[in-house]
């Protein structure tokens, strides 16, 4: 395994929290995701001889979670599928405090998409990276990606009927009691 | 107020041409593009702002310590 200088330590434990943050968001799961990113870092230090110094090393880490989730996901692939969404409902990723349950809506929708289109929307959508960043960790073609976002959030509009809530303020919590009363 | 479903704002193409455009690019409009786009960041950096468990700092650490004894 090669030393991880101090930098190069420092530069890993920096992306610690995004890599969560996807991983969380992928997987739906703290305590999976946790094992992920552990996976993943042990991984990236011994591969470091493979990583381009002066490229981006939150790129390359987002890659190998990616590829390492994929692979698992395979592996388990029954176990994962949610069709009737109660893996969605397993999302328990709230803090105790200040927990929002407008996100719990958000998080059982993101839940129900195709793994392709979620992890498309998360990279590009929330992690920040461009179009053909995100290309070159899926493996995938710029259009490819561009597409799946699309239909992530298009998907995305038509569970959470976007087009029926006028905001996502504590309001909305009444007028969906309400809208079931009907 | 809740008998406005039909009074949309922010709209996702209808029904009807939804399977037409399943087979090429589904579009949104952008308030709803923006809304989607909003929720999933303030979810998302909800979740960056958690503090980093201390697992990666010890496993970072003893790493670290691992090699510096093994190169010594």
């Amino acid at each position: 395994m090669t030393t991880p200088e101090p930098d190069l330590r420092d530069a890993l434990l920096a992306a610690v929290p995004s890599l969560r943050a996807f991983a969380i968001s992928l997987s739906g799961q703290v305590d999976r995701a946790d094992d992920l990113v552990q996976d993943t870092l042990l991984r990236a230090l011994s591969n470091l001889h493979r990583f381009e110094r002066g490229t981006n090393l939150n790129a390359w880490l987002f890659t190998i979670l990616r590829n390492l989730f994929h692979s698992e996901y395979r592996k388990r692939r029954r176990e994962v599928e949610d069709p009737d969404g109660s893996y969605a409902g397993r999302l328990k990723v709230q803090p105790e405090q200040g927990a929002r349950l407008d996100f719990e809506d958000f998080r059982s929708a993101l839940a129900r998409l195709p793994p392709d289109q979620r992890e498309a929307l998360l990279l590009v959508g929330a992690s920040g990276f461009s179009y053909e960043e995100a290309a070159n960790i899926c493996g995938c073609a710029v259009g490819t990606i561009k597409s799946r976002v699309n239909r992530a959030r298009f998907r995305l509009a038509s569970l959470l009927n976007v087009d029926d809530v006028e905001d996502l303020g504590p309001d909305s919590m009444t007028r969906a009691a309400l809208q079931s009363t009907v | 107020m809740t008998g406005e479903k039909g009074n949309k704002l922010a709209r996702v193409i209808p029904e009807t041409s939804l399977s037409i455009k399943l087979e090429s690019d589904p579009k949104l409009d952008s308030t709803s593009q923006k809304r989607i786009g909003d929720q999933l960041r303030a979810m998302y950096d909800e979740l960056v702002q958690q503090p980093v468990p201390d697992r990666f700092r010890t496993l970072l650490d003893m790493l670290d310590k691992k090699d510096r004894e093994t190169s010594a």
